[in-house]
C-alpha cells in the first residue's frame, strides 16, 4: 500500500474504530432505513388491509426502485440530516484535540496531508453510507411490493440503467457538493473551537445564518437604502445549489426576485457554469482555509 | 552541521497571547545541544518551558524566535527530518475507542512505515503483548505510557524524546524504562532526550542536563561537571533557628528538617542515642552547602555562639539538591 493509501486506511480506522460515533452519525441512516423496511414487511405480511393500502398507493403512482434509489441523497439536505452530517464533521476534525492526539500525527505528517485525508475520508464515508442506504432502500421496497403482489419498475435494459446511472450522478453530486460544504463549515469550526461542541454549534449557526442571508440582506438594503448589497446572496453556497438543482431537473436557471414591488427589482438568475464556479470556489476556499489554519496553530494539547 | 548533533537549539523563545496582559513567555531564547549517543536530560519545575520546547522540538507549536534543528534540519522547514524521532509528549494519549493495536496500526500508517511484526514485538517488548487487543479506555495510566514508549519505538528513531516517560509506572516498571534507556544509548547508539520531575532517575540515567527555569536555561552541563565538589555537611543542633542564622552569615544552606523526619545516621554512636533524648527536642539537621575542610571552621563557628552540636557528617549533594538550590536561587535572582 502506498504511503497515501496508508495514510487513508489510518484516518479509516480511526473513523469507522469510533463505533459510536460511526453507528450513530454515520450507519443511523442504512439502519434505519433497514428497520423501516423490516417492519413494513412485516405489517404487510401480517395484516392484509395494509397490504391493500399499498396496492392502492401502487395503483395511484408506479413504484419505481429508480425513484427509491434516488431519493436516499435528499437527506443531506434535510435539516435532521444535515445536523447529522455536521455532527459526524466535527468529530473527525475537532475529536482529535479532544483524544490529545495531534501530537502523535503531527510530528509524523505534513499537516496538509493530515487535513485533506480527513475530507477525504469524509466524502467516501458518506458516498459508502448513501450508496448503501440506496441499495438497501431500493431492494427493499422491492421486497415489499413481492409480499403484496404489486408491480416493481421499471425493467431492467440498457437505457433505463444508463439514464439512472445519470440521474444518481447528478442528484449525489449535489448532495455530496452540500454535504461537503456543510463538513467545511464544521471542520473549521472544529479547528478554531478545538472542541466537537463548538463545531457543531457554529457549524449549525452558519448553516442556518446562511439560510437567512437573504433576509439580513434585504434589510440591510432597505435600511442604507443600497438595495443592490442583495446581489451577494448569489455567492451563497444555498443558492448556486438550487440553481444547479434547477437546472439539471428543468433546464432553467432559479430565478430569485427582491423588492418586486418597488422600482428597486433585483432579479437573481444565473447560468449553471456561474453555480459551478462558485460552488467549487467555496469548496476550495473552506478546504484550503481549513488547511492555512491548521498550519499556523500551535498544538497545546 | 555534522551528525553528531543530534538536537540544536537557538535562541528558541514562545511567547504566548497577543494582548500585553495575557502575553505569557513561556520559552526566553534558549540554546542547547545534545550530541549522538546522548542521554540528556532535561530539568526544570512545573511552568518552566520544558514541554513548550520539546512541543516546539517536534514542530507542534511554532517558536516565536529562534529555531530548532534535528540533525541538522530546520524541524518547521523540513518536517520529513521529524521521521527519524519517537516521542511521547506530556503523558500519552491515544484513541480510546481503539485496541492498543489498532492505536500503534494508526500511527505506523500515519508514518508510512505499517509492519504488524514489529508491531507485535514492540507490544511485546513493553509488556502489554497480553492486553493489544483490548481497547485503550481500559488501559492504566503506566500501560499508556507503556503504549506511549512502544509508539515513540514505531520507526526505529534515530532520536528519542521522552517527557515524563515514566509517570504513573510502579517502582519496578520505573526501573525498567530506566534501564531500556540507558540501554537504547549504550547498545543502539540512540539519542535521547528526556524531561523527568524524577531527579534522582535523571541523575541515573542522564549523562547531561539542562536546568530550565522560568522558560531559561539556568545551568548545563556533565551530570559529573555539575555536581563535582557539591559536598553538603549535615549537621545536628539545637536551637536550630539560631544555628540557621547564625550559619548563613558564611554558607549557603539547603534544607532544614526536624529530627523525627531524619534516617539514622550511617554508623549508630552514643551521640546519636543523646539526640534522641527528650530534653533535645529542639535539635534538628540543617544541610549546608559546605565541603569537607569546612566541617571544624562550622562546628567552631556553632561553639562559639553556643550552640550546640550534636553530630556532623558530610555527603555529595544529589542532582535533586543541586536543582532545588539551583531553582531557587534563579527564581530569587528573577524576582529581583
Amino acid at each position: 500500500m502506498g504511503s497515501f493509501g496508508n495514510l487513508f486506511r489510518a484516518e479509516w480506522l480511526k473513523i469507522a474504530g469510533n463505533r459510536w460515533v460511526a453507528g450513530c452519525l454515520k450507519w443511523v441512516f442504512p439502519i434505519l432505513i433497514f428497520g423501516f423496511i423490516l417492519l413494513m414487511a412485516v405489517i404487510l405480511a401480517l395484516s392484509g388491509a395494509a397490504r391493500e393500502s399499498f396496492q392502492e398507493g401502487a395503483a395511484e403512482e408506479p413504484y419505481l426502485w429508480t425513484e427509491y434509489a434516488l431519493s436516499t441523497w435528499n437527506l443531506p439536505n434535510n435539516p435532521i440530516g444535515r445536523l447529522v452530517l455536521l455532527g459526524f464533521t466535527a468529530v473527525v476534525f475537532a475529536g482529535e484535540y479532544q483524544w490529545k492526539t495531534w501530537k502523535n500525527t503531527v510530528p509524523r505528517r505534513h499537516r496538509v496531508s493530515l487535513i485533506l485525508i480527513k475530507f477525504l475520508a469524509l466524502g467516501v464515508f458518506v458516498v459508502v453510507a448513501f450508496v448503501s442506504m440506496s441499495i438497501i432502500f431500493a431492494a427493499g421496497w422491492g421486497v415489499l411490493t413481492e409480499i403484496a403482489g404489486v408491480p416493481y419498475g421499471p425493467a431492467l435494459s440498457g437505457d433505463v440503467l444508463t439514464d439512472f446511472a445519470e440521474d444518481y450522478l447528478l442528484q449525489a453530486s449535489q448532495a455530496f457538493t452540500s454535504t461537503i460544504i456543510a463538513a467545511g463549515y464544521a471542520a473549521l469550526a472544529g479547528m478554531l473551537t478545538r472542541s466537537i461542541l463548538g463545531g457543531v454549534l457554529v457549524g449549525v449557526g452558519i448553516t442556518f445564518l446562511e439560510n437567512l442571508l437573504i433576509l439580513i440582506l434585504a434589510l440591510i438594503g432597505w435600511f442604507l437604502g443600497f438595495y443592490k448589497i442583495v446581489h451577494l446572496y448569489r455567492l451563497t453556497p444555498g443558492y448556486n445549489l438550487l440553481n444547479v438543482n434547477m437546472w439539471v431537473t428543468e433546464n432553467h436557471a432559479q430565478r430569485v426576485t427582491m423588492f418586486e414591488d418597488s422600482r428597486h427589482l433585483i432579479v437573481m438568475s444565473d447560468t449553471l457554469a456561474f453555480s459551478l464556479v462558485v460552488l467549487a470556489a467555496w469548496i476550495v476556499g473552506l478546504i484550503t482555509l481549513t488547511v492555512v489554519l491548521f498550519q499556523r496553530q500551535d498544538i497545546t494539547s | 552541521m555534522s551528525e553528531t548533533v543530534a538536537i540544536r537549539v537557538e535562541s528558541l523563545s514562545k511567547t504566548f497571547g497577543r494582548r500585553k496582559k495575557r502575553r505569557v513567555e513561556a520559552v526566553k531564547r534558549i540554546t542547547l545541544e545534545v550530541h549522538t549517543g546522548q542521554v540528556y536530560g532535561f530539568l526544570g519545575p512545573n511552568g518552566a518551558g520544558k514541554t513548550t520546547t520539546i512541543r516546539m522540538l517536534l514542530n507542534l507549536i511554532h517558536p516565536t524566535e529562534g529555531c530548532a534543528y534535528i540533525y541538522g534540519q530546520n524541524v518547521q522547514r523540513n518536517h520529513s527530518v521529524l521521521r527519524r524521532v519517537g516521542a511521547i509528549v506530556e503523558g500519552a494519549a491515544f484513541y480510546n475507542f481503539l485496541s492498543g493495536r489498532r492505536n500503534l496500526e494508526v500511527l505506523a500508517r500515519t508514518a508510512n512505515n505499517y509492519d504488524p511484526k514489529r508491531i507485535t514485538a514492540l507490544l511485546e517488548q513493553v509488556g502489554l503483548a497480553g492486553r493489544a487487543e483490548h481497547r485503550v479506555k481500559g488501559y492504566s495510566t503506566g500501560m499508556k505510557q507503556r503504549l506511549g514508549l512502544a509508539a515513540a519505538l514505531l520507526s526505529s528513531p534515530d532520536l528519542l524524546i521522552l517527557d515524563e516517560p515514566t509517570n504513573g509506572l510502579d517502582p519496578s516498571g520505573m526501573h525498567e524504562i530506566r534501564q531500556f534507556i540507558r540501554e537504547l544509548a549504550d547498545e543502539h547508539g540512540k539519542t535521547v532526550f528526556l524531561s523527568s520531575h524524577l531527579l534522582s532517575e535523571v541523575e541515573q540515567v542522564c549523562d547531561r542536563v539542562a536546568i530550565i527555569n522560568l522558560g531559561e536555561i539556568v545551568r548545563e552541563g556533565a551530570v559529573t561537571d555539575l555536581l563535582e565538589g557539591k559536598t553538603q555537611l549535615r549537621v545536628e543542633v539545637s536551637p536550630a533557628d539560631k544555628a540557621a542564622q547564625v550559619l548563613q552569615e558564611h554558607w549557603s544552606l539547603s534544607t532544614t528538617m526536624t529530627l523525627p523526619a531524619i534516617p539514622s545516621p550511617p554508623i549508630p554512636s552514643p551521640t546519636t542515642a543523646a539526640v534522641k533524648q527528650p530534653g533535645n527536642s529542639n535539635a534538628r539537621w540543617l544541610t549546608v552547602n559546605a565541603s569537607h575542610d569546612d566541617a571544624p571552621h562550622i562546628v567552631r563557628h556553632l561553639v562559639n555562639h553556643d550552640i550546640d552540636v550534636f553530630q556532623i557528617t558530610s555527603q555529595r549533594q544529589s542532582l535533586e539538591e543541586y536543582f532545588l538550590s539551583v531553582v531557587r536561587e534563579e527564581t530569587e535572582r528573577a524576582a529581583g
